[in-house]
């Protein structure tokens, strides 16, 4: 099969054909139609590998023809947060529709038919409902419950923080409108990741790695904060914020654990010595932020695997943290709190953590929130952040 | 109130349970199976307010299952939480002035008719043992009223030839 790269004036409409994979983030979008390849790497902590080299190994079979500087083809893909879970893919479009900067290309495999993608579509008048309540896995009486029983464990020095999430399940007469879903994400919240992969629609603030040539990035978010219509207010709750004890409490752990598998693979990583401020439309964050130079060649998605779970999704130390969870939450998280995002044929990439997203098929979605808990942690803010996040959701996904 | 007078404190008396009478939160979670971060959480959350420091008044039991009646029924613990915060919130003002109201129609009328402390003292603890219990129940009954009326008016709005 022949996979040919070229640049195409832009701007491209990417969501007006309904895309299955789409990738939005400050630097680049992607949307991807029909299924060229998909990799389905299994299960344990190598599924990683196995979904880069079965890519490698299907690209090795085709002839690939690049008319676009550093183009190629891409796969994106979402893998689940506990290694022993199903539902890690990997998937390569039949059409890609990309954007690097300002530059526009497509990408085809076997000379799928790409014409129709470049033209817009007029606007839907699908008619919509609005999400409608279902259920959880665990009651969030008992959620309550099993964040006390998790903070005994803090309280004992068994562990410095652990992550519990909990999911809402939501319904609707018609089927979600996943196109008008992922417009209001990447238009609300702009300098986050944009995503969908096989019905995990997200914006994650939360960039595991991104990896161009020898260069790396990543930030951890961890410790936030409500945000105030009230300008004054909110520069308060800001300041309060960077101030808080309990929130470094949290924040320290994620950034120490990436960190150290960061120092591990660099001959050079930098990173801002104190959290700093990151303010998005509806929350703001504690951020450390990291750029180094590769020791090797490590792909991304190997350093997506050295890295997953962060404490910013799993706690510290992790491995006491990861069954706590599987002991208390009740629930799969599935692909959320799970690595999300696209590999190259060079082993460049950009990876999000799959947070602030909803699992859709059809008329039902299951959505998700999570909280860091640490020493000084309450129950009752934990359960009302997280409905917040959860309301956030909701709100993007109503009619 | 300027001053307690002796009256008052007859009443203050009243309205403080003998400490056999509270309980712990401890002993609020053992007797009725109620888990106990809920209820630490309830009592930080202001929901459940202590007698004393740490002792409860076993009637709060009733609301506290009440609460969970309507979580059992299917009501999300958070949205309950929120709502509850924001009840609490809106009554306090209203709470407020039902004392005032007491102490200018009620409190002052007593003591004009009566011949003496002890009479003031005994008319008023009367007073408020019947007028209290009224008080609850003419809040819960309107707010049942109101809820059967805005679900009514819903109905009606989806279907008005009903």
């Amino acid at each position: 099969m022949r996979i040919h790269t070229f640049e195409v004036p832009g701007p491209l409409p990417l969501l007006d054909h309904d895309p299955e994979i789409v990738w939005i983030s400050p630097g680049h979008a992607l949307a991807g139609f029909g299924v060229a390849a998909r990799i389905e790497p299994g299960t344990g902590p190598d599924r990683f590998n196995r979904a880069e080299q079965a890519f490698t190994g299907w690209l090795g079979g085709q002839q690939l023809v690049d008319d676009f500087p550093g183009g190629g083809p891409i796969a994106v893909g979402s893998f689940t947060f506990d290694a022993f879970s199903s539902g890690s893919t990997l998937v390569v479009p039949r059409v890609t529709l990309g954007r690097r900067g300002d530059c526009w290309w497509v990408t085809t495999v076997d000379g799928a038919d790409y014409h129709p993608l470049l033209h817009p579509a007029g606007t839907s008048d699908r008619p919509t409902d609005r999400p409608r309540y279902a259920g959880s896995s665990m009651p969030d009486v008992l959620w309550l419950d099993a964040v006390a029983a998790a903070l005994a464990e803090i309280e004992a020095g068994r562990l410095d923080k652990v992550v519990l999430a909990r999911d809402y399940a939501v319904w609707s007469r018609v089927p979600f409108d996943r196109r008008r879903l992922l417009r209001r994400l990447s238009e609300r919240f702009p300098e986050c990741f944009t995503f969908l992969v096989e019905g995990l629609v997200g914006a994650s603030p939360e960039l595991l790695v991104r990896k161009h040539g020898m260069a790396i990035e990543s930030v951890v978010l961890a410790g936030s904060s409500r945000r105030s219509p009230d300008p004054a207010e909110d520069e308060q709750l800001g300041k309060a914020l960077l101030a808080s004890e309990k929130d470094h409490r949290e924040h320290e752990p994620a950034a120490d654990s990436v960190r150290r598998v960061l120092a591990d693979a660099c001959s050079r990583l930098e990173s801002n010595q104190e959290p700093e401020l990151v303010t998005l439309a509806n929350v703001m964050h504690l951020a450390t932020r990291f750029s180094g130079r590769l020791a090797g060649h490590y792909s991304a998605l190997e350093l997506v695997k050295r890295l997953h779970p962060t404490a910013a999704v799993g706690g510290q130390p992790t491995d006491t943290a990861l069954d706590l969870i599987k002991a208390l939450e009740g629930m799969d998280r599935g692909r959320y709190a799970g690595p999300v995002g696209w590999t190259d044929r060079r082993g460049d990439g950009e990876w999000a953590i799959a947070l602030r997203c909803a699992e859709l098929s059809g008329a039902r979605a299951r959505l998700f929130a999570g909280a860091g808990l640490v020493a000084g942690s309450l129950p009752e803010d934990e359960l009302e952040e997280t409905r917040v996040k959860l309301l956030a959701m909701q709100e993007a996904l109503g009619g | 109130m300027s001053r307690l007078e002796q009256w008052d404190a007859a009443l203050l008396e009243s309205l403080q349970a003998s400490p056999g009478e509270t309980m712990s939160l401890e002993e609020m979670a053992s007797t009725t199976g109620i888990s106990r971060p809920l209820l630490e959480a309830l009592a930080r959350e202001g929901l459940l307010v202590p007698r004393t420091p740490g002792r409860f008044d076993p009637t709060d039991v009733a609301a506290v299952k009440a609460g969970l009646a309507l979580v059992e029924g299917g009501l999300p613990l958070g949205e309950l939480l929120e709502l509850a915060r924001r009840v609490s919130e809106a009554m306090r003002p209203v709470a407020a002035e039902a004392v005032d109201l007491f102490a200018r129609f009620v409190r002052d009328a007593v003591e004009a008719k009566a011949s003496s402390p002890e009479e003031t003292a005994d008319g008023l603890v009367r007073a408020f043992r019947a007028m209290l219990p009224a008080a609850g129940q003419l809040v819960s009954s309107h707010f049942a009223t109101l809820l059967l009326a805005e679900a009514r008016r819903r109905l009606v709005a989806a279907d008005p030839s009903r």
